[in-house]
């Protein structure tokens, strides 16, 4: 009760362990470039082995980043009701989809097979994977290095005319703002509250009452947050920021045998998984 | 009558309990405020003057401790928050910053809505509450809100809380960031609110002319604890008490401590300019 | 050093807000001022006098509407050298929040270095510098939302520093900070100024104006008063009627002149008028002894 209006002391995004592993050490450029890999492989691989095998690395990257593996069941817990949705609509409605094998029910439009089980498993799997592979990420990156790996990944781009350095500020920005907001929301909600406004006590349904009992946060929130922006611009524009100019860069990484490695056996585990035929 | 109207016993607050970031900021702070009192809390950020005033209408509960507000027990899980809420007028910093409406007299007039007021009432409080920090209602309730100055802005918000009719108005840092001009004028207000319409006021600051100037009686925070309490004559005047706890001075108790370091007898807890210019006098027109 | 080329040249700038189509606000209106290297400037008047908008035309975050401003000789019209007035004249800002960028201090600080083109290897040397000139070198690597009000806006000093500035704006830099954060800053500025640095300062606090060389005070997007602090301190009366304070010791110095014609009422800083306190003393011990 007495934490109704605590979020900026609750929020975790971006939300950085160092524990100094050898996954910290890693260069962020090829640390996402890896992370992309496996979740490619992830995304294409819909065999139940193939999938177990990613389990099992995924853990397994918990205990060489040194990061206790609560950390990413925590992050797979609000997930779970979501993972249950999908796997309910899938098992209902893509039966059709997902034909072959042996069927096991089938009652009007409704068909459930051997494939549109390991459909269902497979993808609960993946999500589960996917979960655990950012976490890994985010905790044993700062949100500095994710940038920085990002905009360096992204380089060649600039050559299409896709504005690189802008695209990375703006995410730099944004992360840098998120605890700012949580705490301007939690004000606000707060300064509501005293002059005897109440939030998420009506019934879920009545969503338009609901959102209308937002709007004393919600208005100032947007006004606080133009009027950040503005400032920030402001400020940016003093310091010589000039959109589209070409900069210099205070960071620079060096990849050495490590970061390679890293990236080698991101491929090899990919190449396993893709090719277990089960 | 003889019991305070806010009666704060053994407060206590930790952050982040049972993590490695747990941060107690409140510990073991009692405060009593009387009917028609204006107390000044000031201390360093992070003392925990902030936490302990949200716990005063019912945003934080007592985690241990007891808060007592107007007969209220905000401890008690079942008390009416709402009613508290409105017994309390919380003003926080920046205040200006929450005004939503897009019409002055809507803004104020949200919180006695929301009490489910008829239209007639709502109105004549809004009036009241526009009247009382120095808004002429006929001629600023249709005003946009968003065209207002900074410091006209702050005088809506604080008229938003007063429309709700508290008892206790209680200001985190009413006059940050104003220019003299607003600043005076708000302090004037603040002043009549307390004395005239006998409103008690709590307030925060670090201005500690504002704090002279205001304050019936000052209560120091530092480390989540109450560090003493006084008059402003009883705080500014001891000298030991100002330095332990690194509280700024107010310039007039400033010139009085250098005269009495240098062997004047003054006595430096006259703390108002007009105050320390006697003092002075009595110096050299001997 | 000649004292007669000012770094910064403000030649009857106007300038006005546009609200829409055929309605415009003016704030400026023909103002003409001239900050000299190595001054300390103050420019002080209440909200809507037009000196924020004055300070921001100091280095071309404004331009004006008439009237042309110079830095070191460049018109900040010149959009092409614009990178060298920003580089040149430093501004802060109020909120201490909205003018930090990264997401560790001293990527914040390397934002300015990375906008004109400063090499890798040379930024580390300039961060180093200015980090240890504002007293935090030991936040470096931390994120700047754990730092006090007064901490960050040091960030945003070491900021500017670190661009090697001739000059630098304070728009009331310090007035959403607690009397510590500001006494930090004001530390900070202090020491700047001895070392050589311009400073132009646009604040409500009378002790801070006090420190100045000079004062500019504004009223109606216009120069109303100007002097040195002593000199602007002495018109109370015009002061109050511009609803601007004195500092304390001003007051003090003033209503004892009220009641005794001697003593002066010039005083601006506290320790003055504990020595115009011990002169009085002394004369009047040896008026009695003879």
């Amino acid at each position: 009760m007495s934490a109704e209006f605590e979020l900026s002391r609750n929020i975790t995004i971006g939300q950085y362990l160092p524990t100094d592993s050898v996954v910290h050490r890693l260069d962020p450029r090829f640390k996402l470039a890896a992370f992309v890999i496996m979740i490619l492989a992830i995304a294409i691989c819909g065999t139940y082995v193939g999938n177990l095998f990613a389990l099992a690395i995924c853990i397994a990257m918990f205990w060489v980043s040194k990061i206790p593996l609560h950390y990413g069941l925590s992050g797979v817990k609000p997930a779970i009701p979501f993972i249950i949705i999908l796997a309910t609509l899938q098992l209902l409605f893509y039966g059709e989809i997902a034909r072959g094998g042996t069927v096991y029910f089938q009652y009007g439009f409704v068909t459930i097979s051997s494939e549109s089980v390991r459909l269902v498993l497979v993808s609960a799997m993946r999500f589960v994977e996917v979960i655990f592979l950012s976490s890994v990420l985010t905790l044993s990156t700062s949100t500095t290095e994710l940038t920085h790996g990002m905009e360096r990944l992204l380089g060649p781009l600039q050559k299409v005319k896709f504005p690189v350095h802008a695209f990375a500020l703006i995410i730099t920005i944004a992360i840098r703002f998120v605890p700012t907001f949580a705490m301007e929301m939690e004000k606000m909600m707060k300064a509501q509250a005293s002059r005897g406004a109440d939030f998420g006590t009506g019934e879920w349904w009545r969503i338009i009452r609901r959102t209308k009992d937002m709007l004393p946060i919600i208005i100032p929130l947007f006004n606080v947050a133009l009027a950040r922006a503005e400032d920030l611009i402001l400020a940016m524009e003093a310091r010589c920021y000039m959109p589209g100019a070409s900069r210099t860069q205070y960071t620079h990484y060096k990849a050495n045998g490590k970061d390679y490695a890293a990236l080698i056996i991101s491929i090899f585990i990919s190449v396993i998984m893709l090719y277990i035929p089960w | 009558m003889t019991s305070p109207i806010v009666d704060v016993t053994d407060l206590s607050h930790v952050y982040m309990q049972g993590t490695p970031l747990a941060h107690q900021a409140l510990d073991r702070v009692s405060i009593q405020v009387e009917r028609g009192e204006c107390i000044a809390i000031i201390g360093h950020t992070g003392s925990g003057k902030s936490t302990l005033i949200q716990h005063l209408n019912g945003l934080m509960r007592p985690q241990s401790g007891k808060v007592i507000v107007n007969g209220l027990d905000v401890s008690d899980p079942k008390v009416d928050v709402r009613l508290l809420r409105r017994q309390v007028g919380l003003v926080f910093q920046n205040p200006e910053d929450q005004l939503f409406e897009k019409l002055v007299g809507d803004d104020i007039a949200y919180g006695p809505f929301k009490m489910g007021l008829p239209i007639a009432e709502v109105k004549e409080r809004v009036e009241w509450a526009m009247e009382l920090v120095g808004l002429s209602f006929d001629e600023m309730k249709d005003r946009p809100t968003f065209a207002l100055s900074g410091g006209q802005k702050r005088k809506v918000a604080l008229a938003g809380v007063l429309a709700l009719r508290p008892h206790v108005l209680v200001l985190d840092e009413p006059t940050a960031g104003l220019d003299p001009r607003s600043r005076n004028e708000l302090l004037q207000r603040i002043r009549r609110l307390n004395q005239e319409e006998g409103l008690t006021v709590i307030f925060v600051s670090h201005n500690m002319e504002e704090v002279a100037r205001l304050a019936q009686r000052v209560y120091v925070m530092a480390n989540g604890q109450i560090a003493c309490e006084g008059t402003p004559r009883h705080i500014f005047g001891n000298s030991s008490l100002l330095q332990e706890h690194h509280i700024g001075t107010p310039e007039a108790v400033d010139i009085l401590y250098q005269l009495l370091e240098q062997g004047y007898a003054v006595d430096t807890g006259s703390f108002l300019p007009e105050e320390a210019a006697a003092e002075i006098l009595n110096l050299i027109k001997r | 050093m000649t004292a007669d080329h000012p770094i910064i040249r403000v030649e009857n700038v106007s300038f006005s807000y546009k609200v829409n189509q055929d309605q415009q606000i003016p704030v400026l209106q023909n103002v003409s001022l001239d900050v000299y290297p190595g001054e300390y400037l103050a420019i002080i008047g209440h909200n809507g006098s037009g000196k924020s908008t004055l300070s921001k035309h100091l280095n071309g975050i404004l331009t004006p509407k008439t009237g042309d401003v110079y830095v070191n000789q460049i018109n900040t019209r010149d959009r092409e050298r614009i990178y060298e007035v920003r580089s040149q004249v430093g501004m802060v800002f109020q909120h201490p929040d909205n003018q930090i960028v990264a997401t560790i201090v001293e990527d914040d600080v390397a934002f300015g270095l990375e906008n004109i083109g400063i090499a890798a290897h040379e930024m580390r040397e300039r961060i180093d510098a200015s980090l240890e000139a504002v007293g935090m070198s030991a936040f470096r690597h931390r994120p700047p939302h754990h730092l006090s009000g007064g901490q960050k806006q040091r960030i945003a000093i070491a900021g500017i520093l670190a661009m090697r500035p001739q000059c630098i704006v304070l728009d009331e830099a310090t007035s959403m900070l607690d009397s510590y954060g500001r006494q930090d800053i004001l530390a900070v500025i202090r020491k700047l100024h001895r070392e050589g640095m311009t400073i132009v300062t646009v604040t409500h606090h009378m002790s801070e104006v006090a420190e100045a060389d000079r004062v500019v005070v504004m009223e109606a997007g216009q120069i109303v008063l100007q002097g040195t602090p002593r000199e602007v301190f002495a018109h109370q009366q015009r002061l109050r009627e511009l609803h601007l304070d004195v500092p304390d010791a001003s007051r003090i110095a003033a209503l004892v002149h009220q009641e005794w014609e001697p003593f002066s009422p010039n005083l601006i800083v506290n320790e003055e008028v504990v020595e115009e306190v011990n002169r009085h003393v002394i004369k009047q011990a040896e008026a009695s002894g003879t």
